[in-house]
């Protein structure tokens, strides 16, 4: 137990710089330094957000976990695998302010470790991490397999195409629960298999939307104009079309950062998500359930109002953004 | 019609096969196995090859596939020589007999050296005899004997060895026997030919207790998807009257908050509001023998979160095509002409609108499915997503196939629907 402390605790020092820069990313998609005119589409972009009041409120929700997350060992003297054997399943007071769960671990502290595992960090072994959390990650790279395929399959069309698409298409015919069932049945709990799970069961709809979009722009004359120039395929896909799809792709990646954390907890709910004694939500609030009716509701209720409020300050702020950008249009 | 009808059932029956190709796969790469999940870690190597053995876990993979959709007791005939018949006891247990030349069922046992012959009487009772006239010899020089145990196997007996067995009789724990036989072939019928096997967790058809299961998931979903969808349609339709307004925004937020909290954590909120504060309803569903339906009270909070859940997605999707309809230019004219606002509401403007939703929610289905599990897990109740889950985490093999399958023909099936209804309320459609 020693040793994961310390990991946890020398991980803290470089990786806020990390965070901020996926957090200008969320709210400045096309934050380009390059590019003269970057003011001025900052300050669009954020008057963007500000018009939206809904979005306001999802920004200080997002900010408020993302913030706990990262500074998670300054805000709690405890670690989230510290037991206290004395006070298993209190309530809320002044040694712990949410409570202790059945092992009498702290609760605010499993919680805003729970966090870091969604949001800063995706632990791979006991001892390594990387960067951006467990949700982030599956979103990304479904991301980058979803629209490589939907890239090829557009641009490319003829039999790659129809084969990619029936492909996807079973694949989006299997129930999404079965899929994680099987998936996670098999590769066994842990965080690079969540982000797996994500990947696959996310990889289909985005290809489709790139698919879509390619087939649009495809036609457009600065394609034609490359092709004319003799480009190579790769470069037309990922230069000429991809960025000039990027609007739609970047606003349904974030209502799916959203649905991978929804995922992510229904995981560890079902335990298939991280290993215990891992802080994950889901599993903690699977472990509080049997609880709940002796008396004891804190450890199942306060992960519960942790990831609903991320995921629904996700959404107010995806779908005000959304809004808004809709109306400037 | 009829075209593109039997173009997509054929697309369901191939979703099917590479599913449950795909099943067979997974499990079989993923580590661990159904004997360490069933009898616990400390079971000692022979009882788990015992075990996998007897049924017919050994074999390769590409078998027991095979064994699974078609069936094994062809195979077995052939190995035998004689009929094989599946018979169905009053007790409503399900026997495999051999029949023998003169059309007696019967089944083998090895006692020593000796074949003992049990020939079954039409009343049930068995008469046993010695039956040494059927072994014969193999190449390498020994004896050995194809038939029926008394466990639904097809066994070979090898002359003189007298294996020694570990049975695992489940509640009462292991019994060593002697006179096992060298091989297994478990006897099943084969899922095409409408038999998903036995479960490998509980020793029961699966078919029975998958009966069950599904029965209560229909009993939770069906009363979920009748109080949702007029509610859900109605107030998609009000907050779609006048965009942005205040009863717009409450609704349709509100809407969206129900809709992308987890399940899970909806089901534990009602929990402790309505069954640990207020204590109306009980918090867990505990149904033993009854029917869901027997206890109603106990239904209420996981209709409940289903139905949360789901209003959510069907008032956005609702909302979004009313504002679309409401800004359509025939709207404008229908106001222009003078005509009172409800009449062009209820006859304009309902009618058009309801045409998106009605379809996305059949394919939303794929999404309800994924709610019921998590709410059957949360509530304890006893319907097809807990068996399911159960299934995954014991590698049930014959249990999960069956249960994938039956996930598979509602997701794939209600998108049938949802294309065939699409077609008679929007006839402008046409699909060949």
């Amino acid at each position: 137990m020693n040793e994961t402390n310390e990991t946890i605790d020398s991980a803290t020092g470089t990786h806020s710089a990390a965070v901020d820069t996926h957090a200008n990313d969320v709210i400045q998609p096309e934050h380009d330094v390059t590019r003269p005119g970057h003011w001025h589409r900052l300050r669009a972009g954020l008057s963007i957000l500000f018009a939206s009041r809904a979005a306001v409120v999802g920004l200080i929700i997002v900010l408020f976990w993302v913030s706990a997350a990262v500074l998670a060992p300054l805000l709690t003297p405890y670690t989230p695998l510290e037991q206290d054997w004395k006070a298993p399943n209190q309530g809320p007071s002044m040694a712990h302010p949410l409570g202790t769960d059945e092992l009498g671990r702290d609760l605010w502290s499993r919680l805003i470790y729970g966090a870091r595992v969604v949001l800063v960090i995706l632990p791979i072994s006991e001892s390594v991490w990387l960067p951006g959390g467990t949700a982030l990650w599956g979103v990304f790279v479904a991301l980058v397999v979803g629209t490589t395929l939907g890239l090829v399959s557009g641009y490319f069309g003829g039999w790659l195409d129809e084969v990619v698409m029936r492909l996807l298409d079973a694949m989006m015919a299997v129930p999404i629960i079965l899929l994680f069932l099987i998936i996670m049945a098999a590769l066994g709990a842990s965080a690079v298999n969540v982000v797996i799970a994500i990947t696959i069961v996310g990889t289909p709809g985005i290809a489709r939307l790139v698919r879509s979009l390619t087939l649009d722009i495809r036609t457009r004359e600065y394609v034609r104009a490359a092709e004319t120039r003799g480009e190579n395929p790769f470069y037309i896909m990922f230069a000429e079309i991809l960025p000039n799809a990027r609007g739609p792709i970047i606003v349904d990646a974030m209502l799916r950062v959203g649905y991978a954390i929804f995922a992510m907890g229904t995981l560890g709910f079902l335990g298939l998500g991280l290993p215990p004694p891992s802080p994950d939500w889901g599993s903690m609030v699977a472990k509080g359930r049997e609880f709940i009716l002796e008396g004891s509701p804190w450890a199942a209720l306060w992960p519960s109002v942790a990831i609903a409020s991320l995921v629904v300050g996700l959404n107010l702020l995806a779908d005000g953004l959304r809004e808004e950008s809709m109306r400037y249009q | 019609m009829g075209k593109f009808i039997v173009r997509r059932l054929v697309l369901l029956l191939l979703t099917m096969l590479l599913v449950s190709m795909a099943v067979f796969l997974i499990t079989e790469a993923s580590p661990g196995n159904v004997a360490r999940n069933v009898l616990g870690a400390f079971v000692t190597p022979e009882q788990e090859a015992s075990f996998l053995a007897q049924l017919g876990l050994d074999k390769p993979v590409w078998q027991r596939y095979v064994h699974w959709l078609f069936g094994s007791d062809w195979k077995a005939a052939r190995k035998i020589g004689l009929r094989l018949k599946r018979l169905v006891t009053e007790k409503g247990f399900v026997e495999w007999w051999a029949i023998d030349e003169s059309g007696r069922p019967v089944r083998w046992k090895l006692q020593g050296d000796d074949l003992v012959a049990e020939l079954r009487q039409p009343d049930g009772k068995t008469v046993r005899k010695i039956d040494n006239r059927r072994w014969e010899s193999d190449p390498q020089g020994g004896w050995s004997f194809w038939g029926v145990d008394n466990a639904n196997h097809a066994v070979r007996w090898q002359k003189g060895t007298d294996r020694k067995v570990w049975t695992f009789i489940m509640g009462s724990g292991w019994k060593q026997s002697s006179g096992g036989p060298e091989e297994y072939l478990p006897l099943k019928k084969g899922f095409i030919r409408g038999d998903p096997g036995e479960s490998l967790r509980t020793g029961r058809p699966v078919g029975d207790s998958l009966y069950v299961r599904l029965r209560n998931s229909l009993v939770l979903a069906g009363i979920a998807f009748v109080i949702v969808m007029p509610l859900a349609l109605f107030l998609g339709l009000l907050a779609g009257l006048k965009e942005g307004s205040i009863r717009d925004r409450v609704l349709s937020v509100g809407g969206m908050m129900f809709s992308v909290i987890p399940e899970f954590a909806t089901g534990i909120f009602l929990i402790l509001i309505v069954a640990v504060w207020w204590q109306l309803v009980p918090g867990a569903t505990v149904f033993g023998e009854k029917a869901p339906w027997e206890r109603p009270d106990m239904l209420i909070l996981p209709v409940l979160t289903l139905t949360l859940i789901e209003l959510g997605y069907v008032l956005r999707i609702t909302r979004a095509s009313m504002v679309e309809v409401m800004r359509s230019p025939y709207i404008r004219t229908a106001y222009l002409k003078g005509l009172p606002y409800w009449r062009i509401i209820t006859k304009h403007a309902v009618r058009n609108a309801l045409m998106a939703p009605i379809t996305v929610i059949m394919l939303h289905v794929n999404w309800l499915m994924g709610g019921i599990v998590i709410v059957e897990v949360v509530f304890g109740y006893p319907g097809l997503g807990k068996y399911l889950l159960d299934s995954a985490l014991y590698k049930d093999i014959n249990a999960l196939e069956a249960g994938a399958m039956i996930l598979v023909i509602v997701a794939v099936g209600t998108q049938l629907v949802a294309d065939i209804i699409y077609t008679i309320i929007n006839p402008r459609i046409r699909y060949t």
